[in-house]
């Protein structure tokens, strides 16, 4: 038993703190009421309690519900959260006034303190074949995202390059990047063969660009039925 | 991330992690030869006053289990886990030995670290290896001392005599009489130490404050056994033995020191009798005197730092330990992984640096100028421009690029189709081309770039992710007996040029050897300069499933010293 020593969790220091690479442990409180992926809760202690389908999220994410349900649970109550996504790697960001757009599948936590919105990725959602979905986040509180892999961060830089983004490795970006769909369409890729890399996010202006190093974007918390 | 110590360096635990609750894992080897891994607490004074606190083999954990040994798990050696919050007070430092049981000595260890892990990551990882010690037959690794808080220390530092020479230096042996005898031991061990047991060990990773010696040389001279309280507020009233509490220079005050008087008769010496920290203590003239209960235990051998805390009397204020848990006297069973958290009283709210580009900072892309850049373990950054030459990645592949870089289908050719689909050795590649950097990374496989100059390499062709158009590359055919589709098939690559390799989980490099093995299913690349020779030995697998043949091919490789091979931890 006591070669499990190290994994304790370590006292609480914030609201939100990353438990291993894939683990986010979260300090619960009443009044402070989390939203998370639903299916991502592994443990908890205390006294919490989940709602399954909170009015808040079919308001404000009505088209983003399936048949399935919505896609995050309310949980509120008194006590330590851990959630995590299949080992995917968590990264916890305190948003501190600042805003962030999250891809759907990679939003794993956020305080229900937040602003928050859904919406369909313009231009791209007829290609991409599952519907990309992001969710912007601003305000005071934090927001856990997930990343298939150790992610990187890109300076989007400015003027007139713009950064592509293959879209089922995109995990956040700034709100305020202008983004575009682009189909890298060429004579020759026309003629049955592609590059593989057929559509692309085109992102420009200041601001950052997080991407997974990988294309798996399945939906891994959402297969489950 | 952990933080790499050397040698010397150390840092509070409470920057390395809020938990209190560590794990301690001490990795060293030698050929040969085995090691004793132990860790002694010790008190203020540098001694093992209480014999409890010597964790080893043969006593695993302390009275109230604040210190357990663990035993080898994880790639360590020896494992430990240590919860600060539960050591008593009277334990002021636990160090971490090894020592070498049997013949041999130090400088023969291969690479080896001590490491923290606490909440679930390791937080620190202080790495050494033989070509730091000599003829040493015992090394300290790394200390956990408190002052004013926990701290950690690597220490790295030989020690000439074994295991009892070390339990001798520690006061180990006498702790039972210790008042009387522990001069013994400190003085009679002394000539077979590396170091002066005065500390000289020690001292220099710590940084012994030079103010100690002060007051000690106008103090020494007159060997009183009851010094006036007057001159100077260091040595009068200390003498009290189990604290070699010097008070420090403007510090405590004397009325604070008085602690509890006359525990063992008579009067001593104060503390501050070496003439220096980090000198072998010479004889004293007071030091001889009868009734003088503990005079060695009491030199500052790490220099008696301001703060420092000591049994008896109110913990520095740094020290911020609720007393619940953990005295000798009461062996509370602790809950297996420390205490639960239960409900935490007033969650901190948004404390700290904020903002999305701090939480981010350690994900950023790292600058350098060279063509191919690792970013992380699983992706890598190509610039293309530099010098014009396209790339060849696998479909699919990148995930995020800047700049004007063209992506287009790179088709095998005919001839080359014809034969990627005989051998299964075909890719699926896009050539990139134009000026930009492009990441490359597919399905968090683990990427490793690999430059050749001159040299070849054999790949197989799943584990490609990309390489240089400059390169070559050639399928190459290894025939056997034995193999299922009569030979198995590998791409060569050859010239001046980089060669992305991708594999599942954390691979092996291994030399060739004359009896180096590979299960063919998990070999992913090896030296173009070794030969393969094909192994196989039918034999039926006991979990054989449908539709497996049950054979295994298992790939001998020869070669000169140099040659290398590439096996990941996944079976394809």
């Amino acid at each position: 038993m006591n070669q499990l020593a190290g994994f304790a969790p370590t006292p609480v220091a914030a609201r939100m703190e990353n438990h291993g690479r894939s683990m986010v442990k979260i300090a619960m409180q009443s009044g402070q009421d989390l939203f998370a992926r639903t299916g991502s809760m592994v443990a908890y202690e205390g006294f919490v309690q989940y709602e399954p389908n909170p009015p808040a999220v079919r308001q404000i994410a009505g088209q983003w519900i399936t048949g399935e349900g919505t896609p995050l649970m309310k949980a509120s109550g008194d006590g330590m959260l851990y959630l995590a996504d299949y080992g995917a790697d968590v990264v916890v960001i305190n948003l501190n006034g600042e805003a962030l757009s999250v891809n759907g599948t990679n939003l794993l936590a956020f305080d229900a303190s937040l602003q928050w919105g859904v919406e369909r990725v313009k231009g791209l959602a007829k290609f991409a074949g599952q519907g990309l979905w992001n969710v912007k986040v601003s305000g005071q509180g934090w927001v856990a995202l997930t990343s298939r892999g150790a992610p990187i961060v890109v300076d989007c830089g400015s003027g007139e390059d713009e950064t592509y983004v293959d879209p089922d490795a995109l995990v956040a970006w700034s709100p305020n990047l202008k983004v575009k769909g682009k189909r890298s369409f060429k004579a020759s890729s026309m003629i049955g063969r592609g590059s593989g890399e057929a559509y692309q996010m085109a992102f420009s202006g200041q601001g950052i660009v997080v991407v997974q190093p990988s294309e798996d974007s399945t939906d891994r918390l959402r297969i489950r039925s | 991330m952990a933080r790499e110590f050397q040698r010397g360096h150390k840092a509070k635990i409470s920057d390395l992690t809020a938990g209190t609750d560590l794990y301690v894992g001490v990795q060293i080897g030698a050929p040969g030869l085995t090691f004793d891994i132990s860790c002694f607490g010790l008190d203020a004074n540098e001694q093992l006053s209480d014999d409890r606190y010597f964790v080893f083999f043969n006593q695993p954990k302390s009275p109230e289990e604040s210190i357990q040994i663990l035993g080898a798990q994880a790639g360590d050696t020896e494992s430990f886990r240590i919860t600060l919050d539960r050591i008593p007070q009277q334990i002021q430092k636990l160090s971490f030995t090894a020592t070498l049981d049997g013949a041999g000595q130090m400088s023969q260890v291969g690479p080896g670290y001590l490491r923290i892990v606490a909440g679930g990551e390791e937080v620190a990882r202080y790495a050494f290896d033989g070509s730091e010690f000599t003829t040493e037959r015992a090394v300290m690794l790394g200390d956990f001392y408190l002052k004013d808080v926990w701290r950690f220390a690597a220490v790295g530092q030989g020690f000439d005599g074994g295991l009892d020479a070390l339990l001798k230096n520690f006061g180990g042996e006498v702790a039972e009489e210790e008042p009387a005898a522990a001069p013994q031991p400190q003085s009679g061990g002394a000539p077979g130490f590396a170091p002066p047991p005065g500390g000289a060990a020690p001292a220099p990773s710590f940084g012994a404050p030079a103010a100690e010696p002060a007051p000690a040389p106008s103090f020494g001279a007159p060997a009183q056994p009851a010094p006036a309280p007057a001159p100077a507020p260091a040595p009068a009233p200390v003498a009290q033995p189990p604290h070699g509490f010097a008070p420090p220079p403007g510090g405590a005050t004397p009325p604070q020191a008085p602690a509890p008087p006359n525990v063992h008769g008579a009067p001593t010496i104060a503390a501050p009798l070496a003439p220096a920290p980090g000198q072998a203590p010479p004889m004293p003239p007071g030091y001889g005197q009868p009734g003088q209960p503990a005079p060695a235990p009491q030199q500052p051998q790490f220099g008696q730092v301001p703060g420092q805390t000591q049994p008896g009397q109110a913990p520095p204020p740094g020290y911020g330990q609720p007393p619940q848990a953990g005295f000798p006297g009461q062996p509370g069973a602790p809950s297996p992984y420390g205490q639960p958290q239960g409900v935490p009283q007033g969650v901190p709210q948004g404390g700290g640096p904020g903002g999305v580009a701090v939480a981010l900072q350690k994900y950023r892309e790292v600058p350098t100028g060279q063509r191919w850049t690792q970013q992380n373990e699983q992706l890598v950054r190509v610039d293309l421009g530099a010098d014009g030459s396209p790339v060849l990645a696998r479909q699919g592949s990148m995930v995020l690029y800047q700049g004007k870089v063209d992506f287009s289908y790179k088709g095998a050719g005919f001839a080359g189709r014809i034969v990627g689909n005989a051998t299964g050795q075909e890719m699926q590649l896009m050539r990139c081309t134009g000026r930009g950097q492009v990441f490359l990374a597919e399905n968090e496989a683990h990427l490793h770039p690999i430059e050749l100059q001159g040299d070849a390499i054999c790949v197989s062709a799943e584990n490609v992710l990309a390489y240089d158009e400059s390169l070559q590359h050639e399928v190459r055919r290894i025939e056997g007996h034995g193999i299922p589709g009569g030979a198995l098939f590998t791409m060569q690559f050859q010239g001046t040029g980089t060669v992305i390799v991708k594999t599942k989980g954390t691979p092996v490099v291994l030399p060739v050897t004359p009896t180096t093995f590979a299960d063919a299913n998990s070999i992913v690349a090896w030296s173009a300069a070794s030969q393969v020779i094909i192994s196989s030995q039918v034999r039926l697998r006991r979990q054989a499933f449908p539709g497996h043949s049950g054979e295994t091919v298992n790939l001998q490789f020869r070669g000169a010293p140099g040659n290398f091979i590439v096996v990941q931890p996944y079976e394809i």
